[in-house]
């Protein structure tokens, strides 16, 4: 019915998979093509994972396919607010430490203030669609 | 929220599965509708006692605790 939103379930096994590739061009650019394999291969295996394991696993069912449905969606919006405040949290932590030791806060002051504005963006665009 | 979702679906005669296909979900969404563990949204709770032919507030009970 009307309820499934329609998102492929190839498209985040493709996109580590495409994430392998630009983490092996990145290191193979910086003459480390060994590197880049490992890292290719720990996305490729990743990737293998969700397929095999989604259908026999719910965690790795909607790591695969986020938006299968709405409890999916809710469940991969939530862990991804989860995530996103322990990012925040430590990076803010990070800054109070680099200024204890005397230090320049950069980057971390910098990603704070991304993590801020993105925070105000999003409050807006959803305030004004909702 | 407490609901009729397992009683109904046991008296259609329907696996969790094949009311979710129905539905457009997954079937562990039906089962947590079922356990009471997830609410439904509105129009996924509408579609639901669209299915079983009874009024919304007849599968859902808002007011019960569960």
């Amino acid at each position: 019915m009307l309820m499934r939103l329609n998102r492929s379930k190839w498209l985040v096994p493709g996109f580590a998979v495409a994430l392998g590739v630009v983490f092996l061009v990145a290191q193979w650019v910086n003459d480390q093509p060994g590197n880049g394999l490992v890292s290719l291969a720990i996305m490729v295996a990743f990737a293998a994972a969700l397929v095999a394991f989604s259908g026999r696993s719910a965690t790795f069912e909607v790591m695969r396919n986020p938006k299968a449905d709405e409890r999916s969606a809710m469940l991969d919006l939530r862990a991804t607010a989860f995530a996103g405040l322990v990012v925040i949290t430590v990076v803010v932590v990070a800054v109070f430490y680099e200024l204890a030791r005397g230090h320049d806060p950069s980057p971390y002051s910098q990603l704070g203030a991304v993590a801020g504005v993105a925070y105000l963006l999003a409050l807006i665009v959803g305030q004004r669609r909702s | 929220m407490q609901n009729l979702i397992r009683e109904l679906r046991a008296h259609a005669g329907l696996s969790q599965g094949s009311l979710a296909a129905e539905m457009g979900v997954s079937r562990q969404t039906i089962n947590a509708i079922e356990t009471g563990r997830y609410t439904p949204s509105l129009p996924l709770a509408i579609a639901l006692a669209r299915f079983f032919s009874r009024p919304v507030e007849e599968v859902f009970d808002a007011d019960a605790a569960q």
